[in-house]
């Protein structure tokens, strides 16, 4: 069952060109030309064609400028395609910017009658709603408050409460859930969640990888208006992040240090699972092979390896390394590989890009520095919160009342999180005592 | 914060296939909507017409200490000051009756004409927050306008009930021709505040032009004067403003008690009517790309 299809959906829009000199002379006449013509064409889509079917969550994503905003302003009848066809199949309502169609001089309550009927609602619809709209919003002591003494707090929250009790059959959404703190955002996911279980068609454009990630069950990549690539999240959004950086694999590297020739050069920086397949994705708490390859003209002493990890905002987020607590290698004529072992990555979630040094422990010096060799995407493993993930083992002891009197348990368990492996052995309860232990 | 609101549950519901509305978007030029599908959307979206129209009201007195009463104190100064120089300076003839309740009668439609006109050409440039977020029949802004100038007209309207009572006026059935010169004079009124509103979004002269343009057309038409006033040779061409068929028919039924002059009504209405088809022809057209110029 098909919910939205654009058949080859194309958008132009025209763009004022300043017209040079003689607009002093005739300003009129320069104005009238404009207006008349004159105008650049700019394609913001082109030949866009697909599909969502019922009850699943497209997520759009693209650069800005890849028409991102346009297929939300055709979708929500905003502006009109220039060619092509656009088919709606159901309501639809878009959950846009909260707050707009607000009026400061009015009351919350009548704000809700407000922005509901702008949004769609009808009268008697806003009356049943009245009670849950504004209890979903926490501003009951303010509702006949004009909403220009609200806070931006109260004023965030009641936008999006109208809009949450919207019941489309296909909804759109934009980077609403970028706003607000962090309640709000797990309220958004949390009604977003709900009528996702409720068989709503999503689409959600958004510059929140992550968020497309975790909401989305087949995502849109948009580039200069044309659809780019189109499966699941993560692969796309893959796609996406490769294409941003202009390496499409990793592959040749840049290099980053002088130009003389080297003695030793780095060739490659890869990635392995544990079975020793080549990866591009890891997941945090699983185990990550990373293998440097190199070549040497002429064999070198005192060296260390070394790869960096960085997010995409340049923070330096982690490192390998042969120097911890070792000699420095040497290094013989030819082709060589160095293999790190991380047994359990610490690494949380998102896109890290890792550069491949070379270094000469003597004096620091680096003898080669790939910059930005390879990208790395973390993949939710074990999901814990924090900057990064810490192997760690755990135990409990507790005195536990029990009918033979007070006997004390203890549960442990190393190198795994989950219970699974424990198994219990007790001691004879008339001796009062007991343990569950790992085996 | 407590997290209550967090855990608070709405209802949903996701319509079954059978009772889906399907909508089909395509380019403007190849969907011509009909006239009579547009003006189904809009009946659709009534609730809103209606909320926004009494919102419109609401704002339009809100922390300001004389509130409705604005809405009387208008059209009342400009007839006294109207009074003052026409009838105590200028000695305008005012066809028997006292001049103020003689200009009162014609302020009350140029006033509704006036204020609607003027609203509304703003109107859609100052909710450009809203076209280029939300979609709603955009012809809702302008009506939103009129219908609240009806209103003001309407509370206007009982000072002129007042005046009649104190100068002793009478009144006949002939009255009840104001109720169809008020649906010309709401046609024409609707038709240049979907003209010029849709126009603005393109060239925003209009906004600058207005206050010039309202001065210029309350001169021509009979509101400080009689129509008798005007030259005979010259009423042709003055009576193509429909303006002035309504403001002195309006006059003649409620202060001279006598017929309308259904000529000129009629032409009136004939020109309101086709412009109101015309201008609204012209907004829907423009309306496809107001979000994209605004």
């Amino acid at each position: 069952m098909i919910d939205l299809e654009f058949d080859r959906v194309s958008k132009k829009y025209l763009i004022q060109q300043e017209l040079n000199g003689g607009g002093t002379r005739f300003p009129l006449r320069g104005r009238l030309r404009k207006l008349t013509g004159n105008y650049g064409d700019f394609w913001a889509l082109k030949d866009v064609s697909f599909q969502v079917t019922r009850g699943e969550t497209l997520g759009i994503i693209g650069p800005n400028g890849a028409g991102k905003s346009t297929i939300l302003k055709l979708l929500s009848k905003i502006t009109a395609p220039t060619s092509g066809e656009i088919t709606i199949n159901g309501r639809l309502s878009a959950l846009i910017e909260v707050g707009s169609g607000f009026h400061p001089e009015l009351t919350g309550r009548e704000n809700i009658y407000l922005s509901g009927s702008i949004l769609g609602m009808g009268r008697r619809e806003i009356a049943k709603k009245l009670d849950s709209i504004i209890e979903f919003a926490g501003v009951h002591q303010f509702v006949d408050t004009p909403v220009k003494r609200y806070s931006s707090g109260m004023y965030v929250r009641l936008g999006f409460s109208i809009a949450a009790h919207l019941q489309p059959d296909i909804l759109l959404l934009d980077e609403v859930l970028a706003v607000g703190d962090v309640y709000f955002q797990a309220k958004c996911y949390d009604r977003i969640m709900n009528l996702k279980d409720g068989g709503t068609t999503i689409v959600f454009i958004s510059h929140d990888l992550n968020a497309v990630e975790f909401l989305c069950d087949r995502a849109l990549l948009l580039d200069y208006g044309a659809v780019a690539g189109e499966g699941l999240p993560s692969d796309i959004i893959s796609q996406y992040r490769l294409a941003a950086n202009g390496a499409a694999a990793p592959g040749p590297l840049e290099d980053r240090s002088d130009g003389a020739p080297k003695p030793i050069q780095i060739t490659r920086l890869t990635f392995h699972d544990c079975e020793e397949r080549e990866v591009l994705q890891a997941v945090t708490g699983q185990p990550l092979i990373a293998r440097v390859e190199f070549t040497a003209s002429q064999p070198l002493r005192g060296l260390d390896f070394q790869i960096f990890y960085y997010s995409h905002d340049a923070k330096l987020h982690c490192q390998f390394s042969t120097s911890l607590g070792c000699e420095p290698t040497d290094i013989d004529r030819g082709e060589g590989t160095v293999q790190f072992w991380c047994a359990e990555l610490g690494l949380q979630p998102g896109i890290y890009y890792a550069d491949a040094t070379i270094k000469r422990r003597a004096d620091g010096k680096e003898i080669d520095w790939q910059y930005r060799s390879a990208i790395l995407r973390v993949e939710p493993g074990k999901r814990v919160s924090g900057n990064f993930y810490a192997p760690h083992q755990w135990r409990i002891t507790q005195p536990k009342e029990a009918a033979a009197g007070a006997i004390l348990y203890e549960r442990e368990c190393e190198g795994q999180l989950t219970t699974d492996a424990i198994h219990i052995c007790h001691e004879d309860s008339t001796r009062g005592k007991g343990t569950i232990g790992l085996e | 914060m407590t997290n209550d609101w967090i855990a608070h549950p709405i209802a949903s519901a996701v319509l079954p296939t059978d009772t889906r509305p399907v909508t089909v978007i395509r380019s403007p030029s190849s969907a011509r909507l009909s006239t009579i599908k547009r003006l189904i959307e809009l009946a659709h979206y009534r609730d809103l017409l209606y909320t926004l129209t009494v919102h419109r009201i609401k704002v339009r007195y809100k922390q300001s200490i004389l509130g409705m009463s604005w809405a009387i104190i208008q059209p009342v100064s400009m007839t006294i000051a109207f009074t003052a120089v026409f009838s105590l300076i200028a000695r305008m003839p005012s066809g028997g009756r006292p001049y103020a309740v003689f200009a009162y009668v014609a302020l009350l439609p140029w006033n509704f004409f006036s204020s609607s006109v003027t609203n509304a050409t703003g109107g859609i440039v100052s909710h450009s927050q809203l076209i280029t977020k939300v979609y709603f029949p955009r012809e809702i802004l302008p009506i939103t306008y009129v219908l609240a100038a009806l209103v003001d007209f309407l509370i206007a309207s009982s000072v002129l009930a007042a005046l009649m009572v104190f100068y002793r006026i009478p009144l006949n059935a002939q009255i009840v021709w104001v109720l169809p010169i008020i649906l010309v004079l709401t046609a024409f009124s609707l038709s240049i505040a979907l003209l010029f509103s849709a126009t603005q979004v393109r060239v925003r002269d209009i906004g600058m032009a207005m206050p010039l343009l309202l001065q210029l057309w309350m001169l021509a038409t009979p509101i400080v004067y009689p129509l008798s006033a005007v030259p005979e040779r010259l009423r042709y061409v003055y009576m193509l403003n429909p303006l002035v068929a309504i403001v002195e028919n309006f006059r003649r039924v409620i202060l001279y008690a006598s017929t309308p002059d259904f000529a000129s009504l009629g032409t009136s209405a004939l020109i309101s009517v086709i412009l109101l088809f015309a201008s609204y022809f012209y907004f829907k057209r423009v309306e496809v790309t107001m979000a994209d110029i605004i």
